[in-house]
């Protein structure tokens, strides 16, 4: 390896060398995912990110003859298909830059890694429209700016080194440049998961200077200390949500619980993964909830039954026909062809059926807790098949990943709703008859015109906005600031109400969760008609996942 | 000897203007059960809606016969008339069709114009209304068809529905099917565009899309006529009627109703507006 690292570094190292760093960061996902200080279910960052690279090292070839500009260029390739989530879409942009530096390079030297680190830099400031310092971002340029200060005359591995300690100090010092970081006395996750990709890369090509390196930076004590400040996040990790991976998203939604002495979650989960999608695996050595997405759901219960007593069972189809069967008698027409098509992201039946009678050619199943990657957008477009799409992300953190398509393809257009309910406003908005830009211009002209409020179970202690939050808390946000802890659902949806203010011409729709009992949401409809006079109340089933109830205000 | 304007029931051309301008109002059909009526002739739009919430099947409808229109020509000429006669759009009825078969079978040298619309209900009582004052001053039934003709693209209308239920199962949903959907409760907005229902937009409650309707009024000034047009909440239509007072001199501002075979289609609370574009001493 030292002979290399005079002369730069070959494109299989390159690839072993983020090959480790993916490995890195799936051991650290946990970690990162702990460090998502709101209190919500949301995509987590640890997730999004692994996932994100491991599309970039699952594209690249097992082929030593490749130039590090071709495996860097594959990397890229890869991330920005398989980019995930805002921070996904950072790091796809990291590569994007990283790969168009070394475009054309047989071997990666300092002075080229330098430069690349610089352009992956400047690649993921242009991924967002409004960058924030004390994010990855920020970790991203001290690891760019330490890398070009070194200086071109430095080794490579110098120049690696010294971008990793700026990288771990930049790391630390986030919660002094980000209020609710420091409120959550905790470092940034996204800005965790590129030290951990740093650092791996390091230990794919001198792993026992990645862990001097590591000591020396007290990365562990960083991470210690935040852990520390999230108090026993593991119980959070366990009981509440987890951990996820979501492929092309068709076939069956499968529910069990295994029971038994002695089992592992860990081995379940492992297992799922390997053998289903959108796997979500929770639980201790007496029961085992497996929530995975499988094209036959046979074997996955016979695995279950090979462990222990299944329970519990629930098989849902999720392909075209049952979206349509829920909408009911107005199975929509197919865009196929078409001029114009909406294609939104949606969880739960009730809302792909709603979105899908409203006028979408195709709902792409995702959203809070499931950001789908570039290439599912691409390819809930491609379902849609008209010759122009808009499409409706529905969640702040699919914006991005949204746009990232539109930027690669005319075709596409993104309204930017950040949530179901300005995704159900943007989608009445649409008619089919009218062309693109009136539609457009109409669309996004509705993102103002509604209040969005959503009410779900704080999966962790936490502060946040002032607001002291405890694990298993009924929690309702408004307009993405958490505004009330309350100890029921319902409560939290009226309280929320009220502090929005309604007036008698105000319209409140409410869409009720899959977890969200039906008679307590009747009762509280009526409660909420009683609150103003004349106020309209639409209550609609929504199936979502997560939020026992989303709610707008119009 | 004049030139008179004949118009079909599909026009909701209140009896007294239909009288007061000498308009022949030549009535649709609407079936209920084994019963057919003859439209605001044999049942009123009182009864009809009053009937519509508590029938096991909906009302269909029919076009005039060929025989009514056959009969309705012969008294007109007979009195030394000509004709032009304004209908419904042929894409949402047969009676243009019925029209044009009676002008055949009594002979093609018969002083007869038919005229297809492209429009349906209050802005075709409109244009009805409008020819039949240029009839006074215009000496040949083809010259008054023809400026009838090139007017059609100055009547507008929106109508503002409670359920596009009836008009789906009605079969004349044309273009609107797209806003076809049970799950929130929205008021569609409808046009008639190139003769065909054409949807326009989805508010959420009543209240919004009566305001909606207003503004889209609005945005068509200057307007000569404006004729306000109700199923059954005639509260509403005098609201808007004199929201819009303002816009136009009082002799251009008309009340009319859906009647029983527009109600077939529409059902209860439905809305609409319809206006003519131009300044009040234009053409």
């Amino acid at each position: 390896m030292a002979s290399s690292q005079q002369t730069g570094l070959s494109g299989a190292e390159l690839r072993r060398a983020f090959r480790q760093a993916f490995e890195r960061l799936e051991e650290y996902r946990d970690t990162v995912n702990a460090l998502n200080v709101f209190p919500v279910p949301d995509g987590d960052t640890g997730t999004n990110m692994s996932l994100t690279l491991r599309s970039g090292i699952e594209r690249c070839p097992d082929d030593d003859g490749l130039s590090a500009g071709e495996v860097a260029k594959e990397l890229a390739q890869g991330t920005f298909f398989g980019a995930r989530g805002n921070s996904g879409v950072i790091l796809s942009q990291f590569f994007k830059g990283f790969g168009d530096a070394l475009e054309g390079c047989e071997t990666c030297s300092a002075a080229h890694l330098a430069q690349a680190l610089d352009r992956a830099r400047e690649a993921a400031y242009g991924a967002v429209g409004n960058p924030r310092e004390g994010t990855m971002l920020t970790v991203i340029r001290r690891a760019a700016e330490a890398a070009l200060e070194s200086g071109e005359a430095s080794d490579l591995m110098a120049v690696l080194e010294i971008a990793y300690l700026a990288s771990c100090v930049a790391l630390k010092n986030t919660p002094e440049q980000l209020p609710v970081l420091k409120e959550a006395g905790v470092v940034d996750s996204g800005g965790l998961g590129v030290v951990v990709i740093l650092g791996g890369v390091l230990a794919g090509l001198a792993p026992e200077r990645s862990l001097d390196l590591s000591a020396e930076a007290g990365l562990e004590d960083i991470i210690d200390d935040s852990m520390a400040s999230l108090g026993d996040s593991s119980k959070s990790q366990e009981s509440g949500f987890v951990h996820q991976s979501l492929e092309a998203d068709w076939g069956y939604c499968t529910e069990f619980i295994i029971s038994g002495q002695g089992l592992s979650p860990q081995d379940v989960r492992q297992y799922f993964e390997e053998n289903a999608r959108s796997t979500v695996v929770v639980g201790d050595p007496e029961n085992v909830r497996v929530h995975i997405h499988a094209d036959d759901p046979g074997p996955a219960i016979s695995y279950g039954v090979s462990l222990g007593t299944v329970s519990n069972v629930k098989i849902e189809s999720m392909d075209d026909q049952n979206v349509e069967w829920a909408a009911g008698h107005s199975a929509p027409a197919s865009t196929v062809g078409a001029e114009l098509a909406v294609v939104a992201v949606a969880a739960g039946q009730g809302l792909a059926a709603l979105f899908m009678e409203s006028g979408c050619g195709h709902v792409i199943q995702g959203g809070q807790t499931m950001n789908p990657s570039v290439q599912q957008v691409i390819q809930g477009v491609q379902r849609a098949g008209a010759e122009n799409t808009i499409f409706l992300p529905n969640n702040k953190n699919i914006v991005l990943t949204a746009q990232q398509v539109a930027a690669n393809d005319p075709t596409v257009r993104v309204v930017p709703t950040r949530s179901i309910p300005q995704g159900v406003a943007a989608v009445l908005a649409y008619n089919p008859l009218s062309p693109l830009e009136e539609n457009l211009a109409a669309m996004e002209e509705t993102l103002s015109t509604v209040t969005t409020i959503e009410v779900t179970q704080a999966v962790r202690d936490t502060s946040v906005d002032g607001v002291a939050v405890s694990l298993g808390d009924y929690i309702a946000l408004l307009d993405d600031q958490l505004m009330i802890t309350a100890q029921s659902p319902e409560a939290a949806l009226e309280q929320a109400v009220v502090l929005a203010g309604v007036k008698s011409d105000s319209i409140l729709t409410v869409y009720r969760g899959a977890d969200a009992d039906p008679e307590a949401a009747e009762a509280s409809a009526s409660a909420l008609e009683s609150l103003v006079p004349g106020i309209q109340v639409d209550q609609v089933y929504g199936g979502q996942p997560h939020y026992h109830y989303l709610a707008s205000i119009e | 000897m004049a030139i008179r304007i004949v118009t079909d029931s599909a026009s909701d051309l209140p009896v007294a203007l239909a009288q007061a301008n000498d308009v022949t109002v030549v009535p649709a059909y609407v079936i209920i059960g084994d019963e057919t009526y003859k439209d605001g002739v044999e049942i009123t739009a009182d009864q009809f809606y009053e009937r519509l919430g508590t029938l096991p099947r909906l009302p269909t409808t029919s076009q005039p016969t060929v025989a009514d229109f056959q009969e309705a020509y012969q008294r007109l000429l007979a009195q030394g008339h000509q004709i032009v006669s304004i209908h419904v759009s042929s894409k949402l009825s047969g009676t243009f069709n019925s029209a044009s078969q009676a002008k055949a079978v009594m002979g093609d040298d018969s002083p007869i114009e038919i005229v297809d619309s492209q429009l349906a209900s209050a802005p075709l009582s409109l244009a009805a209304l409008n020819a039949a004052q240029w009839a006074r001053e215009m000496p040949d039934y083809r010259e008054l068809a023809q400026r009838v003709r090139q007017s059609l693209s100055r009547y507008h209308t929106f109508v503002l529905l409670d359920t596009l239920e009836y008009l789906q199962k009605g079969g004349r949903i044309g273009k609107a099917a797209a806003f076809v959907g049970g799950m929130l409760k929205v008021k569609p907005i409808l046009t008639v565009r190139d003769g065909e229902v054409h949807p326009l937009e989805r508010p959420r409650s009543r209240e919004r899309g009566r305001a909606r309707l207003i503004e889209m009024v609005r945005d068509l000034a200057p307007v000569r006529q404006i004729n306000v047009i109700h199923s059954t909440d005639r509260a509403q239509a005098l609201a808007v009627r004199s929201e819009l007072s303002e816009m136009v001199e009082p002799e251009g501002l008309i009340e009319s109703r859906f009647g029983p075979v527009l109600g077939t289609y529409l059902g209860p609370n439905a809305l609409g507006i319809a206006v003519t574009q131009g300044s009040p001493d234009g053409p």
